[in-house]
């Protein structure tokens, strides 16, 4: 897919069937990384029927201010996707530049994001998404940073060296979906024991094989 | 018969009699420890809001008793790597001298088993020195890090805590002018006060070191369960085990009479008993100790060291001079 | 020499404290002295359960520490993959089991945003109240085991005397004593039985005396100060960069408190202060419990004042809940600091991946930190300060 056509989708967010505010502003939150599946044309109607919360609006501006920080420092392809996590400014990295941006965004002067409040992990048919929730204690914006990465090798740069609270959380993930994170300088299992077979929470994991 | 002290020389009935007394000690030391405990778990569960050991007989009075005839029929567990023989050991070095100690502890007027010993201060210090023999060996011969730990430490902690509580007894026998237990409580009782009102100073100091001595809260280090599980005798099981809690209660007796002869004027007061009045003072203690415990945390390992060579120790060598030059004086 | 630069490399020493333990290990060289290898845990009685803390130390000195978790190791986020959201609430229970509703309603709180749900009012108030005397409770335990830790024993028995009222008004309130699967998406389960809220109202002076009790029992204690103050200290950039929260961020001074920050519930009604420490160390970790849980008292308090006297308990909530495509997090304020889900949907009924953010988990790995170079003897200091749950660590 072009990156022309991923933006197009993930700017016109899928509008949920049931028309309750609820699901409105929950759906708009749709990252559009799993709308795929769905004809782009459908959505683009539904969204007009649907008027857009301005909450979602507003962090897709944010979003969109991120990558354009982002693109002025990385080049164009850094940024992959912009859109929102459910209110939530929402930026999708490129893999190789993952620790750089998240670093320059630590530092960077309007942004300063420098409270990594959550990490995780998602293991998607297709491929792995590391997903980090960052926190400006002193600008208070709060973001949501993405990268992909194949499921074999699952492979993503550490951040450890810009947020060392993120020391365990990349172990687990680690241990539990088997995401190698290079440079990272103690990478070993941690909810379970070395010599654990498979990472439980792939989605093909199987306890008896 | 029962005047064996002064018999020279030694006769076979009067040989009897010193075993009968030494048995008899030994009984009421037991009986003391036995019931020590059960009050310490009484007390202390009253000051923290509970009931206390209520169940084993009438107010759980044979608690305790049940206890050791718990660790009576326990298997006696040797760690495979530890030292045997020292392992074996180590628990009988450090009870012996615990009981030895109460040979010259008066524990009223007239009673035929107190060793009239002329260097009573001098002998208690001294045995209750080699305990610490078997406590570190205890720890260290059980081949375990955390007892290994403890071992050391009460060792350091024993040896630093009695300089300061040996001097602080020098100021006691400097006004009374004798080694001799029995002596020191017949000179209080002569001069008229007891020795805790002149000699204050050498009063606090030996009731913190004598504290530390005992390895009581806060100065409990060397058996830190939050820390060392619990010290020295972490490996230890049955009746081996039993031995040194036994030791340790024996002291804490012991450590009482010592106080209440050195500085609490020994059996005198007036209208009760001189055993009475002995027993009282000695719970005194006892209870202070209980009290200690339910209220102090603990103090950390370089602090203790620090408080004992930095604080303790000058203030027991000042009591020493102040009181050696009054005597001078007032003489 | 050489030997002891490799070992402090291989220890992953940093560069900047190399000097600092060379000094410490090389300054007498008659004396050879060897690595000691300490194992404390997984059985020990100061580690709070089943944790393990694999301590190298030469002397009296730490050179360096390993935590090893996972011994209570549930799996929660797999097992949650197969549940659906109302089943999920019992396994909360068991993650911080001393705050157990704060536990229930940071899943509810994520589900209730992601669904946009209207929750009742006097469901909030309940859930607020429930919440802050949950907040008393483990705050209270953290003090008893805190000065169990370090040799006092009667605190912990005293704690446990008010930890009960608490634990017998929730008794009354959802049926549990630890485990209260008290929240539901939407509400709450019961409402309060009658005389509950006068039980609550009858609570708040004796908590307030208590704290006092408390305040001058142990706080101005010399032994404890000297066991507490200037130890385990850190400054703000650095929990901020090992993404500390709760007390132990806001220990440093800085008040980070995510009731006022990004107000959840009701919050923004009520009326209390966010105590900050000033040096950062157990001292202030152990005194900000304290003023904790006179602040939560105020929320108490001005909660009974303003609930509504009746009404429903729980909102309307399909049989189902299916939460709609998307990704969720939400944090909230734990008793250990930031509790948050991440909740990953497909618009079923279960979620495709849950994941929890566990503050025990994120705090504990400042540890190795503070331990390093240290005294052996203040390593049950610091470990006890920092506060963990292990059934939240390892979840």
């Amino acid at each position: 897919m072009s990156e022309e056509e991923r933006k197009a989708e993930t700017t016109a967010p899928q509008a949920p069937s049931a028309a309750s505010a609820a699901n409105r502003a929950a759906g708009a939150g749709e990252s559009g990384a799993k709308a795929e599946a769905k004809p782009a044309a459908a959505k683009a109607q539904a969204a007009k029927a649907a008027p857009p919360d301005p909450r979602v609006e507003a962090a897709k501006a944010v979003a969109e201010q991120i990558k354009q920080v982002l693109v002025r420092e990385f080049g164009e392809a850094a940024v992959e996707e912009t859109g929102v996590a459910h209110r939530t400014p929402m930026v999708r990295v490129r893999k190789q530049d993952w620790p750089k941006a998240v670093e320059f965004l630590r530092t960077h002067p309007d942004w300063k994001l420098n409270y990594a409040e959550c990490m995780a992990g998602t293991d998607y048919p297709d491929y792995i998404e590391i997903v980090l929730y960052v926190q400006s204690t002193e600008l208070g914006h709060f973001v949501c940073l993405k990268t992909r990465t194949d499921r074999d090798p699952a492979e993503v740069p550490s951040l450890v060296a810009s947020h060392p609270g993120l020391n365990w959380e990349e172990r687990e993930i680690y241990d539990l979906l088997g995401v190698r994170f290079t440079g990272h300088p103690d990478l070993r299992r941690i909810m379970m024991w070395e010599g654990f077979k498979g990472h439980p929470l792939r989605k093909d994991y199987r306890e008896w094989d | 018969m029962w005047d064996w002290q002064n018999a020279s020389p030694l006769t076979g009935l009067n040989f009897v009699a010193m075993v009968v007394g030494a048995v008899v000690v030994l009984a009421i030391g037991l009986g003391v420890v036995t019931y020590t405990i059960y009050a310490e778990r009484k007390v202390i569960g009253w000051m923290q809001g509970r009931i206390g050991p209520n169940r084993v007989g009438p107010f759980g009075l044979l608690q305790s008793i049940a206890d050791i005839v718990k660790l009576l029929i326990k298997e006696d567990v040797v760690p495979e790597r530890a030292d045997r023989v020292l392992f074996l050991l180590a628990p009988v070095i450090a009870f012996i001298p615990s009981f030895m100690v109460l040979a010259v502890i008066p524990f009223s007027a007239r009673h035929p088993f107190t060793a009239n010993l002329a260097v009573g201060a001098l002998y208690y210090i001294a045995l209750s020195a080699i305990t610490i023999h078997g406590v570190m060996l205890g720890g260290w011969a059980s081949n375990n890090k955390y007892a290994l730990i403890g071992g050391m430490r009460s060792a350091a902690q024993m040896l630093s805590y009695e300089v300061p509580l040996g001097l602080s007894l020098v100021g006691v026998i400097l006004m009374a002018g004798s080694l001799n237990l029995n002596d020191i409580v017949e000179a209080q009782a002569r001069s008229g006060w007891w020795y805790i009102v002149p000699q204050f100073l050498g009063f606090c100091v030996f009731l913190v070191a004598a504290t530390a001595e005992l390895n009581r809260t806060p100065f409990d280090l060397p058996e830190a369960e939050s820390e060392l599980v619990a010290g020295y005798h972490v490996e230890y099981t049955g009746f081996r085990f039993a031995f040194f809690m036994l030791t340790e209660y024996l002291y804490l007796f012991a450590m009482g009479g010592l106080m209440a002869t050195l500085f609490l004027g020994g059996w005198t007061g007036p209208w009760l008993p001189g055993w009475l009045w002995f027993a009282i003072k000695v719970f005194a203690f006892i209870f202070f100790q209980f009290w200690l415990r339910a209220t102090m945390p603990r103090i950390r390992v370089d602090q203790l060291m620090s408080f004992s060579w930095k604080v303790l120790l000058p203030l027991a060598l000042l009591n020493l001079v102040v009181t050696a030059v009054l005597k001078a004086f007032l003489s | 020499m050489a030997q002891t630069e490799e070992t402090l490399e291989r220890l992953g020493v940093p560069a900047d404290k190399l000097e600092h333990h060379r000094l410490r290990l090389d300054d007498d060289p008659d004396v050879r002295t060897e690595e000691m290898l300490l194992n404390v845990g997984p059985q020990h009685p100061s580690t709070h359960g089943v944790f393990r803390l694999l301590v190298k130390i030469r002397g009296e000195t730490i050179l360096d520490a390993e935590p090893v978790i996972g011994y209570l190791h549930r799996g929660t986020e797999k097992l949650a993959e197969d549940l659906q959201y109302t089943q999920i609430i019992p396994y909360t229970d068991r993650l911080d089991y001393l705050a157990a509703m704060l536990n229930n309603y940071a899943l509810c709180h994520t589900v209730e945003e992601a669904l946009g749900l209207e929750i009742p009012e006097r469901a909030e108030y309940l859930r607020v109240i429930v919440m802050e005397l949950q907040r008393i409770a483990s705050h209270l335990l953290f003090i008893g085991t805190y000065l169990l830790d370090l040799g006092a024993m009667s605190p912990f028995l005293y704690v446990f005397q008010e930890r009960e009222r608490i634990v017998q008004m929730f008794n009354k309130i959802c049926g549990a004593r630890l485990t209260y699967n008290y929240m539901r998406i939407g509400g709450v389960k019961w409402d309060a039985p009658p005389g509950w809220l006068d039980e609550v109202r009858a609570f708040v002076p004796f908590m307030k005396e208590r704290i006092k009790m408390y305040d001058d029992l142990i706080t101005g204690n010399e032994i404890f100060l000297n066991r507490t103050r200037g130890i385990g200290q850190y400054d703000t950039e650095t929990a901020l960069k090992y993404g500390l929260s709760g007390i132990n961020l806001r220990c440093t001074g800085f008040a980070w408190d995510l009731r006022r920050k990004k107000p959840y519930s009701i919050y923004d009604r009520f009326e209390f202060d966010i105590p900050v420490g000033t040096r950062g160390d157990c001292f202030d970790r152990y005194y900000l419990h304290l003023l904790e849980m006179q602040q939560s008292l105020r929320i108490v308090e001005q909660a009974l004042d303003q609930i509504p006297d009746s009404g429903p308990v729980l909102g309307k909530v399909p049989k189902l809940i299916r939460v709609p495509k998307g990704e969720y997090y939400s944090g909230i304020e734990g008793a250990r600091g930031e509790l948050g889900f991440y909740i990953v949907s497909d618009g079923k009924d279960k979620p495709y991946r849950l994941k929890i953010r566990k503050p025990s988990f994120v705090n504990l790995q400042l540890l190795p930190e503070l331990l390093r170079g240290q005294n052996i003897a203040n390593l049950i200091a610091i470990l006890g300060a920092v506060d963990i749950v292990l059934g939240e660590v390892d979840a």
